[in-house]
């Protein structure tokens, strides 16, 4: 352990323009040869640590030492000529090239000088993924793969590049839990030939099986550097947000009562004419939570969609409270009592330039509790917004405050808190803690529980299977556009639920027609 | 804290966008103008004071007219607020003024009504006149998608045409050498605030008024609040059940109406009968003026002031010392290039940005016994 480590970054400090101190005079040093997990809640300044070690962004003062040798990157380009590769959360191909393109795409090997030699390109992908182990297929058009698939294609793109320090920004987020068993090998097998990666991660259990040595940020500031073996993941849990976070949740069982949403051969084909929706039918009843577990892209952004009249089915209908909510507008849907997180919170879910208190009451500007005559009660918005910034404990300033100023938790605790105070008969959940620090999930998860069990009908989608198994009373699979699989005893596991999520396992159309309580 | 202090940058940046505006006109007067510091002073100073015999005194008539000359363009600059802040590009409030001229003086000519309510039946007239063209643009934005940029700006053309047809044809009085319509009755004239000629209308305080009325209504109801929202985000106020639709076509009604009425207003108060032949420009100086004002209707009458002044100060220049007058065109589009760059003087904001936080972060860590305020000391 005598060598330099190989990654130091000394009294790193950035400033956004916006003003957020992302990180504040930061110590972080990374050994060859291990896997280093950096941890911490969103808004703790990991991805901005991160981002300037990639050379994305200039720190406002600090040092970065490669090997030991001072460091300033100017561009992506420079940290990738220094051996930094970079595996960004949401993946940066080209869905309608083949792989090998997209591993040489920018450094393609050229005939002549002029043309790009695709079968250099090819014969590269195989040498690479050969010297890994990464079992890949050159001439797949990056459309037509899995997610899992398209993560090795990133990592290779990186090694093709010479990266000798790997940064991986939440790879597992959008794997099933097969697809992380196969990176986390192949993890272990670029360690073994003394590659060095740096993790990162908000999963704590993956962290404690992977990683060698881990660093905690907190608050924009580095909390710690411990051996893995040596904390558990309680200590790192509270070491990332300064107390003891139950991660168990408690919930009471559900009485379910009457049929609130009920779908009826739901089909939808999108403008590529793949067919998203192939027939699914199922009911929510009034005070209980189903959640909808599968991996992205099997149906339930359309699912979703059609719900909160977006988009409209091709066959099929919704009903709420028995009302069909064909042709509704979203301000239809929100006089009947249907309530909806985003799973873009930037796009649907706030103003960025608008106030905390704007925002917090875009749903209901219109009531008379906030008018007077024609001129808005300035007074009561202020006193609701106030109200619900403490109740939610929303971080800020003041409700003047713009909402884009907010870390991504406190963004997300604004919208949960506009939607949960309507008094929904119906909430639609999708992804509501994605990518937020563990803090704010677990006020969203337990306001969640709280609602259903005051009587609400909760639709939980979800991408992070803990969530869905934690929080659902009865669980429905999609895979393909279909439900192939329908829970509602609680009995269920992640290898379970990863069966029937890759599609290896289906139940009896009998089996799923129990989703509906007719 | 960083709160005030952005408004003293962007205080600041407003000043030096103007300061480098003025430098560019004063490269370019230098190079047209025979005796450039005397035609600088006029452009500057000119307004404001008169020099006669080196003793300086303040020039009433000629503020007096730059007062005069802010009544449209607080209308039309209101007019591009509304919009804007809507995100809708339209900018059809220059034909709305010819229309609204046009509407309001018909009715100053042929109507018969008591004074003081003449003018404000006619300017009422002509406002809803000209919110019911700007339909077009807004319905073919909600119904076909088209862009309001590209209709509003061919459709203030099919304004001026449509009108002078009507003009030429059916309301000219032909006992007159040039196109006119027959003169404004008495009753129809807007009053002036102060004999003489200045032409400082009471117009000039409807502007005032509405610059009020239209804050009010863009921060303090829920149908500004709505635009306000579209205009940041349209995603996020469809999904949160506003009328979308609805409110950008109102928005572009309200940029109509007010237009229209700086227009009525305009003619009935500074003209005897309607003689434009061509737009007059003052829908164009609101898009200037919206875009100094930051799309606030409480700083229009500021930002219009700033422009009347500079515009009578180019007349001032121009008459008396033979620059172009065309002169107040390229100070104008400079100021418009400095204050559209985002990025103009961004390496100071972000100075102002670090030094804040740093020093917030030495309170938070004085304020905070655990962490000793060590950081960032």
């Amino acid at each position: 352990m005598s060598d330099t480590p190989v990654v130091q970054m000394l009294g790193i400090s950035k400033i956004y323009p916006n003003g957020i101190p992302a990180n504040q005079d930061v110590n972080f040093s990374v050994n060859k040869g291990e896997i280093h997990a950096l941890v911490g809640e969103n808004g703790a300044g990991k991805s901005t640590l991160m981002k300037i070690l990639f050379g994305f962004e200039k720190p406002t003062s600090g040092t970065i030492l490669i090997d030991g040798e001072e460091v300033t990157f100017a561009s992506p380009m420079a940290a990738i000529a220094k051996g930094i590769g970079m595996v960004h959360q949401h993946f940066m191909l080209v869905p309608s090239l083949t792989v090998a393109e997209n591993v040489v795409l920018g450094m393609a090997p050229k005939k002549s000088g002029m043309f790009i030699d695709f079968k250099e390109a090819v014969r590269l992908t195989e040498e690479y993924a050969e010297r890994f182990h990464f079992d890949v297929e050159p001439n797949a058009r990056v459309a037509d793969i899995s997610v899992g698939m398209k993560q090795k294609v990133e990592i290779l793109k990186a090694l093709v590049r010479g990266a000798k320090v790997l940064i991986l920004d939440e790879p597992t987020a959008v794997l099933t839990t097969q697809e992380t068993v196969e990176l986390f090998r192949q993890l272990h097998e670029l360690k073994n030939q003394g590659f060095t990666i740096i993790f990162i991660s908000h999963k704590l259990n993956e962290i404690k099986e992977l990683t060698d040595r881990v660093t905690i940020m907190r608050r924009g500031k580095a909390a710690g550097t411990y051996d893995t073996d040596a904390v558990s993941e309680q200590e790192i849990s509270r070491l990332m947000v300064g107390r003891d976070v139950v991660l168990e949740i408690e919930k009471t069982p559900a009485e379910p009562e009457e049929v609130v949403l009920r779908v009826e051969n739901l089909h939808f084909v999108n403008e590529w004419n793949k067919r998203m929706l192939n027939g699914i039918s199922f009911d929510v009843r009034k005070g209980e939570i189903v959640g909808i577990a599968g991996v992205e892209g099997n149906g339930q952004r359309e699912l979703v969609d059609i719900l909160f009249g977006l988009i409209s089915p091709e066959k099929g209908s919704v009903q709420v409270n028995g009302v069909n909510i064909a042709d509704k507008s979203q301000r239809e849907l929100r006089n009947m009592g249907v309530s909806y997180v985003p799973e873009d919170r930037m796009t649907f879910g706030i103003a960025g330039t608008a106030s905390i208190n704007e925002n917090i009451v875009s749903d209901r500007i219109a009531s008379p509790a906030f008018n007077k005559g024609p001129l808005l009660n300035m007074r009561a918005i202020r006193e609701t917004s106030q109200h619900l910034i403490e109740d939610y404990a929303i971080l800020c300033k003041s409700g003047r405050q713009h909402v884009n100023m907010l870390s991504g938790g406190n963004i997300q605790k604004v919208v949960v808190a506009r939607e949960f105070s309507a008094d929904p008969l119906l909430i639609i959940a999708d992804q509501p803690t994605r990518g937020i620090d563990v803090g704010a999930t677990e006020l969203i998860r337990n306001k969640l529980i709280d609602l259903s069990r005051e009587g609400a009908a909760v639709l939980l989608v979800s991408a992070d299977l803990n969530e869905v198994m934690e929080l659902s009373d009865s669980l429905i699979v999609l895979y393909g556009g279909n439900i192939v699989g329908y829970f509602d005893d609680g009995q269920w596991d992640d290898v379970m639920m990863g069966e029937y999520m890759l599609g290896l396992k289906k139940q009896s159309d009998e089996e799923v027609k129990r989703a509906c309580h007719a | 804290m960083l709160d005030r202090r952005m408004t003293q940058f962007n205080i600041l940046r407003g000043a030096v966008a103007i300061f480098f505006a003025l430098l560019v006109a004063a490269i370019f007067i230098f190079l047209t103008s025979e005796s450039p510091w005397e035609s600088l002073r006029y452009l500057l100073i000119g307004p404001l004071v008169i020099v006669k015999d080196g003793a300086i005194a303040f020039n009433t008539r000629n503020m007096l007219e730059v007062l005069a000359g802010m009544t449209p363009t607080i209308f039309t600059g209101l007019a591009v607020c509304v919009m804007f802040s809507a995100n809708q590009f339209n900018l059809a409030g220059e034909g709305c003024v010819y229309v609204g001229a046009f509407v309001g003086g018909l009715i100053g000519v042929y109507w018969n009504l008591p004074p003081f309510i003449h003018p404000l039946v006619a300017t009422l007239i002509a406002g809803i006149v000209c919110s019911v063209i700007m339909l077009i643009p807004a319905l073919a934005k909600v119904k076909l998608g088209a862009s309001e940029m590209v209709t509003s700006l061919m459709l203030n053309y099919v304004m001026l045409y449509v009108s002078m047809h009507f003009l030429n044809f059916y309301f000219a009085d032909r006992s007159r050498g040039a196109t006119m319509t027959h003169s404004f009755q008495d009753t129809a004239r807007v009053t002036q605030i102060v004999s003489g000629t200045s032409k400082l209308s009471w117009g000039f305080i409807a502007a005032l008024i509405f610059s009020v009325i239209v804050w009010f209504f863009m921060y303090r109801t829920r149908w500004g609040y709505s635009i306000r929202m579209i205009g940041i985000n349209q995603s996020f106020a469809l999904y949160s059940g506003m009328n979308v639709a609805g409110m950008i076509i109102v928005s572009q009604m309200i940029g109509g109406m007010l237009s229209g009425m700086g227009g009525s207003f305009e003619i009935l108060g500074r003209y005897n009968q309607f003689l434009w032949l061509n737009l007059p420009g003052y829908g164009w100086t609101g898009i200037t003026i919206a875009i100094l004002a930051k799309n606030n209707p409480a700083a229009v009458p500021l930002a219009a002031f700033f422009l009347a002044y500079l515009n009578k100060g180019c007349m001032l220049m121009s008459t008396k010392t033979h620059v172009a007058s065309e002169m107040i065109d390229i100070i104008q589009a400079a100021i418009f290039l400095f204050f559209a760059a985002e990025q103009f003087l961004s390496g100071y904001r972000q100075k102002i940005v670090v030094k804040t936080a740093r020093e917030e972060l030495l309170m938070q860590g004085n304020a905070d016994i655990e962490n000793g305020g060590a950081e960032n000391a």
